[in-house]
Formats: C-alpha cells, structure tokens, sequence
C-alpha cells in the first residue's frame, strides 16, 4: 500500500524533464528525503498515545450505537420504498385486471331514460308496463302448459314480441 | 502474512468497531503523522491535540474508506485537520488585533523550546513558503506516490513534481 515503494521515480521526471535534468532531479529529490531522515521530528509522547487508545476505547460504543441508528433507519426507508411499491403495483395491477362495466337500467328503454318528454314518457312506460305484464302472463301460461301445449309457436311469437319491444316501439 | 495483508486485517477490525485494531492502527501511524503535524505547525501541544483529533476522525470516518491507498486516505484527513487549525488560528488572529504582530512572528518563525531550538531542519522549513511545506512534508510523512499527492491535492502531476523538486532543492541549499 506504499506508494512511494512502486514509482519509478526517474521515468516519471522523465515524462516532463528532458533525460538528463531528470536524472538531476532524481538526485535532488533523494538527497533533500535523506535529509528528512537524518532530522527526525520528534515522537509523541507514550501519554499521548494511551490517551489517544483512551478516548478511542471511550467512543467505540457511542459508533457502534450510531452504526446501529443508522442501520435502523436504512432498513426501515427501504421497508417503506417496498410497502409503497408493492401496494402501487397491486392497485396498478388491480386497476388492468377490472373491466369497467355499465350497468344500465336495463328494462325501462334508453330512450324514455334521455327524453325530455314527460307526458310522452308516462304514456310509453304505462305501454311497457302492459306489454311486461303480458308477456309476464304468457310466460306463466307456457309454462303451466295453459296455451294448448303449441309450445314452439307460442315461443316463436314471445320472441317475436320481444325484439319488437328491443327495437322499433321504444324508438320511437 | 505480509504488511499489506495486516493492515487490511487491521483496517477491517477498525470497520467492525474492534478497539484492539483501532490500537494498532494508531501504534502504527501516530509517528508519522505526529511527525508530519510537528514539522507543519513546529509546536508540540498544537501537534500533540492535532494527533488526537486526527485519530477521534479516523474512528468516526473509518466506515467511509472504501479501499485504495489507506496512508493517502489517513493523510488527506490529517491535511484537512492541519488546514482547519489554520483557519482556526487566522480567526483567532482577526479576533486579537491587537496582538496581531506578535502572532505573525509565530508564524513565520516559530517559538522553541531548548529541546526544539536545536532542530535546525525545522527552523528552515518555515523559511519556505507554506504550499511547498505541506507538499514536501505530506510527501515524506504519508510515503504516497506523487500520483496519489497529485490526486490529493488536486492539482496535475507535473505541478506536484516541479513543485516537490523545488522546495527539495531549496531545503537543502538552506541546511547547507
């Protein structure tokens, strides 16, 4: 990890040096480290050095507590992005899986629903209320066998009764 | 097991909170970086409290290192904390006007004790300016390679190198 160790100290002044004042300045630089050496700084203090090891000691748990804080709070903003994303997928993916339906007031016509017309409106639904009622009979007869047992006819005809009601008569 | 190898293990200890590493890591790095403060400021209460924080940082900010050279790594903070002290001291001197000349003699030429006045090496660093100073002394203290100062100091490797050979060869023409 020391640096110093693995430079080539000769090839680097050479990059910005011409080879011979690089060289020159390799000395240089050598010389003036030798220097350095031959002039220690003086060392701390073994008092300052135990306090040191001493108030290093003293602060280890007041890191580790931080550590832990800050550990806390990592794991609990990550469980909050994850809720928050979760719970915006489920309602995304709810929201793609519904198919909007309308449900219509289905047996009274949409035309009596978006006519203005109240008079006219009142003489249809007393109409469709008769035809309801008919068909109602005719229904209960089919089935209690009451017709003369001309089933097939008597569908054919409630059927046609039916579109006619689906179709042209509230049209108009 | 080689140097590396122990003080990746220490560094690793000192990331899990151990304090036995968190000593060794400092049996291993308070002289040389006392060093490095004492020749930068010349006065051993200021290097000594300098140390101290030094090593109060390393405990606070070890979790940040995230590998590379850990003497580059150790070294920008202990030059961050020197700059600090500096600022710290300029504001100190704005606030004391009135001792305003005093404190520049300290500055540029140091007060020792007899135990320090014998230190010539010391006496003649602060003849040089303060940019050279730090630079050499980062240098010598934090056995980074020029790349690694460069890359420290922001500033082009080029710049690093004219400058180190500079103030090298101008110490020495002052300790001749």
């Amino acid at each position: 990890m020391n640096g110093q160790n693995e430079e080539n100290l000769k090839k680097l002044f050479e990059k910005f040096y011409p080879a011979e004042q690089a060289q020159r300045a390799v000395e240089d630089v050598q010389k003036a480290e030798q220097l350095l050496r031959k002039h220690p700084a003086p060392e701390p203090d073994d008092m300052l050095i135990a306090n040191i090891k001493a108030e290093i000691a003293m602060r280890l748990p007041l890191r580790r507590a931080d550590v832990f804080r800050r550990l806390a709070y990592k794991v609990a903003t990550v469980a909050a992005a994850v809720i928050i994303v979760t719970a915006i997928s489920v309602s995304l993916f709810e929201k793609g899986d519904r198919s909007e339906k309308v449900v219509y007031a289905s047996i009274i016509p949409r035309a009596i629903w978006e006519s203005d017309n109240i008079a006219a409106d009142d003489v249809d639904l007393a109409i469709l209320t008769a035809e309801m009622e008919q068909i109602e009979d005719e229904v209960l007869a089919l089935q209690w066998g009451e017709n003369g047992g001309d089933g097939d006819t008597a569908v054919t005809e409630l059927e046609m009764e039916l579109i006619e009601i689906d179709s042209d008569f509230w049209k108009g | 097991m080689t140097k590396n190898d122990d003080l990746a293990q220490i560094i690793i200890g000192c990331k899990n909170g151990d304090s036995e590493c968190f000593s060794q890591a400092v049996d291993m790095y308070a002289s040389r970086c006392y060093g490095y403060f004492y020749r930068l400021t010349g006065n051993k209460d200021v290097s000594d409290e300098l140390l101290s924080t030094l090593f109060v940082k390393l405990v606070e900010k070890i979790g940040s290192y995230r590998g590379g050279s850990f003497e580059s790594w150790l070294f920008r903070i202990a030059s961050n904390i020197f700059h600090d002290y500096l600022r710290s001291k300029q504001r100190r001197r704005k606030l004391f006007d009135e001792r305003k000349k005093q404190l520049e003699l300290e500055v540029t030429e140091p007060k020792y004790t007899d135990s320090e006045r014998i230190d010539k090496l010391q006496v003649q660093l602060h003849k040089l300016d303060a940019d050279t100073r730090e630079l050499i002394m980062l240098r010598f203290y934090s056995q980074a390679s020029f790349k690694e100062i460069a890359k420290m100091r922001s500033e082009p490797i080029g710049t690093t190198l004219s400058k180190l050979h500079r103030g090298l060869k101008k110490l020495r023409e002052l300790m001749e």
